[in-house]
């Protein structure tokens, strides 16, 4: 690591004040992803603001119809939290399938989904319940969010504070590990919200995507044989050394398929 | 388990995080060693610039290779004791420890820096400046073997280094020329990264007084450790090495790596202790890497089924540089065991040992061993296939009989001893081979490809590192003793196993037996270190010989102390009695009667065995799973029945079968260090992108055996280390070719990845 | 340079050192408590892994600003005395470790597990292992461990 200085912000307006004065500051949380980079010498911050601990970032709760869940969220608090199991189970087993057991004790929902790594699960359930990203500055449709590879809306002096999820009829996450990393090769988070379904896919592709296709069958009609000779194109898809275009491809339909099965018994 | 298993000698101190390992040791005053790698593939090395980094806060030195070149150190020849085909011997590049001139591989050592602390060190190397200009690279065997292709050295031509030949050509030519039927293959066994989970690293002290240094590293024996800096330039009086817990060998701990020679260089020059630890991305391009095997084979049979003739061809790819016994362990080690455990009167092998720019390669857990068997037992499974007879029959056929021992090879290799066709019998008991196919059905009606297979495979063991292995043992003032050895334990248990065999023979508590390995002042002992599952058979029973040698040495002064004659003295169950009376002394309780003077005691005794090879072999057995959907294959079960000789302490020969088995299974389900074949980059550099087994990969693993003790040590041990990686790797392939026979697939090559079974069954269904 | 002060294995410390200092790099070189071990520098291995106010992380993924006021447990901490902490008894019981070097690592994270989890199967065994790797095992007598350790802590 090169050298910086660390501070614990004490509140969020401390936090965006910091951030304010230093461009070449960064936001810490977990640092799943921050600390590695930092150790490979990819990045050269100036300081490191800690927004772990700030209160205003922390906390789950259920106002309404919607899940709101505190950008300081851990893994495996928003994994365990009774409410979350209670409202959107898919989101809970979501978190419980993040990294490994270590990960999921430091790493942080808000710290995931302003990362966006095409290959992590969190951007898989807020685009695919529609979620909306809560900033210092203002509410972001997880629509118009996400931007592609590590890209997203936010600007250098926004902080995500939370998500709110709305709660769905009915939703399932299906992942398949990468079998090095662990990260999603490809993840399908189906929602039904009663007067649509949202399909969103992590890990295939640059960055988590909506499967429109799959979204207007299973729309249709919720069932796997709504599925049957839809085929996701390979276009664009991620292709490396571990999986094929075509590979990855198969998978969103094989993992869609489960997703779909988990919540209609097999039909 | 064994029930009587309460844990090894040392686990408490690992348990509780009081093992040492090399990073674990510091010096005060010790100074920080950080080095400058090649971030390319083949490059001249146009200039080389340290003064910025010099000047960096914190700098002590900088080495290149003038200051390692001015020292006399050297990049010794790889150990290869015979020549090639024609008496060529092995072509070996004129090089330095430190790259000068020319770089010829990513992760090349160029320059080390030393620092007060490990990021000024780091931060220093960054500001070296150097200036290459690329040259062509080659990364994979096919490339550099092809007209034109670059050259990586002036003294390789054509970039083949060796050409080995065994066997005899002609009476191979003429079997397969009659035969019924010939059966080809070709395989790939991937290039492996090792990765012990210690990095490595070192520490120096230069005691300048005395023109020594004292030197910590992991290290598989400190005689292999002083034996490789000796051929890299630092004399084995001048080095007093020290290692306590090695975190993990597998080969790649088996001598000295470049790093070193220049880490006790700048110790002696800065007059400071130096230190460096390896992060696991540098261990990933420098760490000697294993296989890298092209591989073809041809089987040559009768009517009936009986075997002619192995017509067997190796292309194996040495890295940049022919290293250590990397050239060894694939040319002699399959000469060894050419046909397997079937009569087979001819055989014909010839390897092509090549350069390319890459991480040299070197021994890895198996070394030679698993790729032979694999390539041997894949011809066998697919022999069968083509001749329509059962593969267990057709093994049954040309079994070596267990009455045709010392049996000797085409190769004239004598094997020591063994059972082959009761071993394919227990185990298939253990596994109810004949009822499969209903198995295969069910599985078939939830849409998945089952497949079981099997390998009847065969190994030389007890690599002879040394001309002799001796231990000593010397009894200390409390009637404790002291086993003196220099094996290189890495994990094997050898500090609760060694004195286990001491204690038995003695019939004394083992307790009372410590075992010292890593002790630079121990008594000067010829020997190997911890390699080629050799350990037991020489160790071991060198360490049986010197407990015999002491209870000889007791017999007279039993006898003088009971006051009969020593033909009198029958010694049992640790005692020394008068025949025929209950007159008797305890062979410790004599011991402590005596005074010993100097350090030495008139019962110490040393123990010695030459070296001798053995020749493990088993029989494994898997059954697999395999998602169409997914490609995913899942093992539903791993089976061994073993014949490791003797078997000393069950747990730790199990714990041994479990880890060489889920190494073979690490390659088998997705090990592979992958470069890219244009610019010789490595795309594999981490855990991230290297597949290493996890919790899970394997869940029913039975271990069994039936020993057939060799004849060629007084322990009746044969080797253990590495069987269950030579057994898993053709026992794997042969159940998943098993699965996805139906459907019209006979060969698919390691790794299994996902993607790539997905792309295999859907490629079949077309 | 910033001053930490946190509670290692039940005694409070107190050092002043530079930001960039990682969790693990602090507890191996500031207070010689060497059992935590660095396997990689990618948060794969879990070699490093401690417990930091009760939970399971990577130690090499920390800052020490970060644990700075903590409660920390590392390997040393585990045994009381002579007597071992039941997971590392079921460890040298099961002959769960070899070369030992991701031992450390291993027990702190499956006493993670098992205080999350105090009777799991063997899928959610192999699932609280996800963040350890192991080269010599096989993880077979590692599993057993956990069974072991889980039974004799009811």
């Amino acid at each position: 690591m090169y050298s910086f200085t660390y501070t614990r912000a004490k509140s969020l307006a401390e936090a965006r004040d910091m951030l304010a004065k230093d461009q070449d500051a960064k936001l810490l949380s977990g640092g799943m992803t921050l600390i590695p980079t930092l150790k490979q010498r990819l990045a050269s911050p100036s300081q490191l603001i800690d927004i772990s601990r700030i209160a205003e970032l922390r906390g789950i709760a259920v106002k309404g119809e919607h899940l709101e869940i505190g950008a300081a969220m851990q893994h495996a608090e928003v994994a365990r939290s009774n409410d979350v199991k209670q409202k959107i189970p898919a989101l809970a087993y979501l978190a419980s399938q993040i990294g490994d057991p270590q990960v999921r004790n430091r790493g942080t929902i808000g710290g995931s989904v302003a990362n966006n790594d095409p290959v992590a699960d969190y951007p898989g359930a807020a685009l695919g319940l529609g979620a909306t990203i809560k900033t210092t500055q203002r509410e972001i449709a997880a629509d118009d969010f996400f931007k592609g590879v590590f890209e997203t809306a936010l600007k250098a002096d926004e902080i995500v504070t939370g998500i709110s999820f709305p709660v769905p009829k009915r939703a399932a996450y299906a992942k398949f590990p990468h079998p090095v990393s662990g990260y999603s090769m490809t993840g399908s988070f189906v929602a039904d919200n009663g007067n649509g379904v949202r399909v969103a896919i992590t890990g295939a592709g640059q960055g988590v995507f909506r499967w429109k296709e799959a979204e207007v069958a299973l729309g249709r009609n919720f069932s796997l044989a709504a599925l049957k000779g839809l085929a996701m194109p390979s276009r664009g898809l991620s292709n490396d050394l571990h999986a094929t275009a075509e590979y990855r491809a198969n998978l969103v339909e094989v993992m869609t398929r489960r997703a779909v099965a988990s919540l209609t018994g097999g039909k | 388990m064994s029930a009587a298993f309460k844990g090894r000698r040392e686990d408490r101190r690992l348990v509780t995080g009081a093992g040492r390992y090399t990073a674990d040791w510091n010096q005060s005053g010790q100074l920080y060693a950080a080095f400058l790698r090649s971030d390319r593939a083949h490059a001249e090395i146009v200039s080389i610039d340290t003064k910025a980094a010099s000047a960096h806060p914190g700098v002590a030195g900088i080495f290149t290779a003038e200051d390692t070149k001015a020292a006399g150190l050297v990049f010794p020849p790889p150990f290869l004791p015979f020549p090639g085909k024609g008496g060529q011997p092995i072509k070996v590049p004129a090089h330095g420890i430190l790259a000068s001139g020319r770089v010829r591989y990513v992760g090349e050592e160029i320059a080390m820096v030393v620092a007060a602390t490990a990021a000024a060190a780091q931060d220093a190397v960054e500001k070296i400046e150097i200036e290459y200009q690329d040259l062509p690279a080659v990364s994979d065997v096919e490339d550099a073997l092809k007209p034109g292709a670059a050259q990586i050295h002036a003294e390789i031509p054509g970039n083949v280094s060796l050409v080995y030949e065994y066997g005899n050509e002609a009476k191979v030519n003429e079997a397969m020329a009659k035969a019924a039927h010939v059966t080809r293959i070709k395989l790939y066994s991937a290039r492996l990264v090792s990765n012990p989970m210690e990095p490595k690293g070192c520490l120096a002290v230069y005691d300048a007084a005395k023109d020594v240094w004292d030197f910590w590293s992991s290290t598989q024996g400190i005689t292999m450790m002083s034996g490789s800096l000796a051929t890299h330039g630092i004399a084995p009086e001048k080095a007093r090495i020290h290692a306590q817990d090695v975190g993990g060998g597998f080969g790649t701990r088996g001598g000295a790596y470049p790093e070193y020679l220049v880490v006790m260089l700048a110790a002696k020059k800065l007059g400071k202790p130096v230190k460096w630890v390896a992060t696991r991305s540098e261990t990933f391009v420098s760490d000697h890497h294993g296989r890298a095997i092209r591989l073809s084979g041809a089987l040559a049979l009768d009517k009936e089924g009986n075997f002619l003739a192995f017509r067997l061809d190796w292309t194996c790819d040495l890295g940049a540089y022919p290293a250590g016994a990397g050239p060894f362990i694939n040319t002699i080690t399959p000469m060894l065991t050419p046909t397997g455990v079937y009569k087979t009167p001819a055989v014909y092998g010839l390897h092509h040992l090549v350069v390319t720019n890459t991480t040299p390669i070197a021994p890895y857990r198996g070394a030679g061993r698993p790729d032979g068997a694999y390539l041997i037992e894949r011809l066998v499974d697919e022999a069968a296939r083509e001749m329509k007879i059962d593969r267990l029959e057709l093994r049954r056929r040309n079994f070596i009989a267990k009455d045709a021992f010392p049996y000797e090879t085409p190769t004239m290799v004598p094997y020591d001893s063994g059972d082959y066709a009761t071993l394919l019998e227990k185990a298939l008991q253990k596994t109810d081979w004949a009822g499969f196919e209903k198995r295969r059905a069910e599985s078939k009606s939830r849409g998945k490809l089952r497949g079981i297979g099997l390998a009847s495979f065969i190994e030389p063991a007890g690599a002879a590192l040394a001309p002799k292995d001796q231990t000593l043992l010397k009894f200390g003032s409390s009637g404790n003793l002291v086993l003196h050895s220099v094996t290189g334990p890495t994990g094997q248990g050898h500090e609760t196993v060694m004195p286990e065999i001491v204690g038995r023979e003695l019939g004394v508590d083992p307790e009372l037996i410590t075992l010292s390995t890593g002790d630079p002042d121990g008594p000067p002992l010829i020997g190997g270190g911890t390699a080629g599952s050799r350990s037991m058979s020489s160790h071991g029973a060198a360490s049986l010989m010197a407990a015999r040698e002491v209870i000889k040495k007791g017999l007279e002064l039993a006898a003088k102390d009971l006051e009969v004659a020593v033909a009198d003295i029958e010694f049992k169950d640790g005692k020394y009695s008068v025949k025929g009376t209950d007159k008797s002394i305890g062979i410790i309780q004599l011991a402590k009667k005596q005074s010993s003077t100097a350090g030495s005691h008139p019962m110490d005794a040393g123990g010695e065995v030459p070296a001798a090879g053995t020749f493990p072999s088993g029989v494994h057995v898997a059954e697999v799973e395999i998602d169409p959907d997914t490609g995913v294959t899942s093992v539903l079960r791993y089976l061994t029945m073993d014949d490791c000789g003797t078997v000393i302490n069950h747990t730790l020969l199990e714990g041994q079968m479990h880890g060489g088995i889920m190494q073979g299974a690490g390659q088998v389900f997705g090990e592979e260090c992958q470069y890219d074949r244009a610019s010789g980059q490595l795309l594999t550099g981490s855990f991230m992108d290297y597949y290493m087994p996890r919790a899970g990969l394997i869940r029913d693993l039975q271990v069994y055996d039936h020993p057939v003790p060799s004849p060629t040590n007084p322990l009746g041990v044969k080797g253990a280390g590495e069987a269950g990686t030579t057994g898993s790797l053709p026992t794997f392939m042969n159940a998943v070719v098993d699965a996805l026979r139906p459907i019209g697939i006979h060969h698919i090559d390691m790794p299994i990845t996902p993607s790539k079974m997905w792309h295999a069954i859907r490629a079949a269904a077309k | 340079m910033a001053r930490i002060e946190m509670t290692v294995n039940g005694k409070k410390v107190s050092h002043d050192v530079e930001d960039r200092t990682l969790l693990a790099d602090f507890l191996r070189d500031e207070l010689g408590l060497t059992g935590t071990h660095i396997g990689c520098d990618t948060s794969q291995c879990g070699c490093c892994t401690v417990h930091v106010d009760g939970v399971a992380v990577k130690s090499c993924t920390m800052l020490v600003g970060q644990a700075n006021g903590a409660d920390i447990l590392t390997i040393e901490g585990m045994a009381k005395g002579d007597k071992l902490h039941p997971v590392q008894q079921a460890f040298t019981e099961c002959h769960a470790l070899q070369c030992g070097f991701c031992t450390p690592g291993m027990i702190m994270a499956v006493a993670g597990l098992l205080k999350d989890n105090p009777s799991p199967n063997d899928d959610e065994i192999i699932h609280g292992l996800e963040g350890n790797l192991c080269r010599c095992t096989g993880y077979i007598n590692i599993i057993k461990a956990v069974k072991h350790a889980a039974a004799a802590m009811k």
